[in-house]
């Protein structure tokens, strides 16, 4: 009797538990659920990529969730270009990064479809797939990946002002995305479209902007002494500090700037302003990511690579010219307590701690010498362009 | 029948001598060395507070390449590592103690350990771009493109030179090329079983900063080295200091 009774409870139980699921489904009020595997008949077959880079630059790190196919670069290229992204379709990630400024926008400070201006200058994209998720991406490094640093301006509300969930949806209801998305990631239907996927996209697109090793630095470094005059061949001994047997000053630029991509990636207060106290700096840069007093003021030492199409210059595009940021530097800060450990023995030394800064022929050499930093192989890198 | 007997006596024979001691100890066993830096004997962290004689100072990058990490049993020598590079102060943290897990190392005691500090003339003869994205010396961060050698060792910070309570003078000692290249031996018994635990190898960088003869080195008259002759000159002798610099324990 007891049996009966208990299975008759099961029964019911599960008639009720089937009917409250047939009610939930037929909620007129829900979205008609997409169709499955809609995306199948597309073809999913993945051919890797291989970043084409200087054979003397390092061999670039791929992350293994996300690897380099050519769908996903394809893809990552029409995200990158396609304002789509932003709330009014307006701006894309190439309004501020243009390829006619090494990727960047040319404005001190970028403004977002609101109107509104950020605080800081957009940055080149160039060669950052070689920055450690140890000092991430953009000027203060809150970004650990590509891939992290892709998903930020489409919700921030002085750039794209959007959401990414406005934004999947219009790539499911879009004509081509959903198969493009098939295509990189291998997905079968458009509801397994998602902002991450779109991020490993754009990421992989961004892998691929390297130096094409053909500006004039990289003719001199291989092999072609020919390639520099004599003030450049001055701007690069004390760029990297070989001036002494020639009567040239250490300029201290490679410490910051060093490398093959001319930047280490790090985080320096390079001495742009005199505060009292390091809690004075109006933008308090890496400190709001590590929460490190010592990081307050302190900014991402950019790569030098085509720093003469990147105007104007640091982190707030204060300067407009190179000149004025030779003159900045020849000054040898303010001796705020946490400036670069570089930034105050510029020059020759006067013998009583101070040094000489700069004269107007060795500001002007090093100006020449950034300038053979310039890559019009790169910038017109056709792979790169608008696909639109 | 008889044949078949002497078949499958060999067969277990191999079988058994295969699964034997001398097997398992060529397989061999993780072994973990912890690396840290410190200051007169305190973990070291970056801008910190130090004294360095009458002199108020801090630290801000503590970064350092080792080579050819060996174990010594008599005369036998097992390698662990033909290079490692220990970032005690990474950008995202005020001081790093990385582990390296070192595998298949044979068990047994060891006398002690053998590390050369900076990169051997024959890895330094390379650069980043020869090595695959993640090793050691892929990172260009600390590689003189201009003078063809990775920076052995880093050590930057700031010092108040006058004592006013402002430290104004920069610190920046940049160690490297092959001449600055240094090795010490390390007395110390070193258990390697399963289970036991790891070594640890601490660095101090007050010692680093401490002649011989016990003076302190006087960071005003030469704070910063890079790779002049005079400052090969310095940087061979900072680097001389390790040996006394260096802590082994278990």
């Amino acid at each position: 009797m007891k049996d009966l009774f208990r299975k008759n409870i099961l029964w019911l139980s599960f008639i009720l538990l089937a009917v409250f699921s047939v009610m939930v489904a037929c909620n007129p009020e829900d979205p008609q659920p997409l169709p499955q595997g809609d995306l199948m008949d597309i073809a999913y077959s993945p051919q890797s990529y291989t970043i084409v880079k200087p054979a003397y630059f390092p061999e670039i790190p791929i992350p293994a969730d996300n690897p380099m196919t050519l769908d996903g670069i394809q893809l990552g290229r029409r995200l990158f270009y396609d304002p789509i992204l932003s709330a009014d379709s307006t701006m894309s990630c190439a309004t501020c990064h243009l390829p006619a400024g090494s990727f960047t926008d040319n404005k001190a400070v970028s403004t977002g479809i609101d109107h509104i201006s950020g605080n800081r200058s957009a940055m080149a994209v160039l060669n950052l797939a070689y920055i450690l998720p140890e000092d991430g991406l953009f000027w203060d490094g809150r970004a650990k990946t590509m891939e992290d640093q892709a998903l930020g301006p489409v919700e921030n509300p002085i750039e794209m002002h959007n959401t990414w969930t406005n934004v999947v949806e219009k790539f499911k209801k879009h004509p081509s995305y959903p198969a493009l998305f098939r295509k990189a990631f291998g997905i079968n239907d458009r509801s397994e479209i998602t902002k991450e996927l779109a991020a490993k996209a754009i990421a992989q697109f961004e892998r691929i902007f390297v130096s094409s090793g053909k500006s004039k630095y990289d003719l001199f470094k291989a092999g072609n002494i020919d390639a520099f005059d004599d003030e450049e061949l001055d701007g690069k001994l004390m760029f990297f500090d070989e001036g002494k047997d020639y009567n040239l000053p250490d300029a201290q630029c490679f410490h910051c700037h060093g490398s093959e991509t001319l930047t280490g990636g790090k985080f320096f207060n390079n001495g742009l302003d005199s505060v009292g106290s390091l809690d004075e700096f109006k933008d308090l840069g890496r400190f709001n990511v590590t929460g490190n007093p010592f990081d307050k003021g302190k900014f991402r030492a950019p790569t030098l690579r085509n720093i003469a199409l990147t105007s104007p210059y640091m982190h707030d595009g204060r300067f407009q010219t190179l000149e004025q940021v030779l003159d900045h530097y020849s000054n040898n800060g303010f001796g705020v307590v946490n400036e670069g450990a570089f930034l105050n023995n510029i020059g020759f030394p006067n013998g009583d701690g101070t040094y000489t800064g700069l004269t107007a022929y060795q500001k002007k050499a090093l100006v020449k010498f950034l300038e053979t930093l310039t890559d019009t192989d790169f910038i017109s890198n056709p792979d790169i362009q608008n696909p639109f | 029948m008889k044949k078949y007997t002497i078949f499958f006596a060999l067969i277990s024979f191999a079988f058994l001598s295969s699964c034997g001691e001398h097997g398992a100890e060529d397989l061999g066993v993780n072994f973990d060395i912890t690396f840290r830096a410190t200051f007169d004997g305190a973990q070291l962290e970056k801008n910190k507070d130090y004294q360095f004689g009458s002199v108020p100072m801090f630290v801000e990058a503590c970064r350092m390449y080792l080579s050819d990490i060996t174990l010594l049993q008599g005369n036998r020598e097992i390698v662990l590592s033909e290079i490692e590079y220990l970032n005690f102060t990474p950008s995202n943290a005020v001081f790093a103690t990385p582990t390296i897990t070192f595998k298949n190392v044979p068990e047994g005691e060891y006398t002690g350990i053998r590390l050369g500090y900076g990169v051997k003339p024959s890895l330094n003869a390379k650069r980043p771009a020869d090595f695959s994205a993640g090793h050691p010396l892929s990172i260009e961060n600390d590689y003189w493109a201009g003078w063809s050698s990775y920076i052995f060792t880093t050590l930057d910070g700031k010092a108040d030179s006058d004592n006013n309570g402002s430290k104004d003078l920069s610190l920046a000692y940049h160690c490297g090329s092959n001449p600055v290249y240094k090795t010490f031996e390390f007395a110390h018994t070193i258990h390697v079983h399963a289970g036991e635990p790891g070594a640890r190898i601490s660095f101090d960088m007050k010692e680093f900063l401490t002649l011989a003869d016990g003076t302190l080195y006087n960071l005003l008259i030469h704070p910063a080295t890079s790779n002049s002759a005079a400052d090969v000159t310095v940087a061979q002798t900072l680097t001389a200091n390790f040996g006394r610099a260096t802590t082994v324990e278990q």
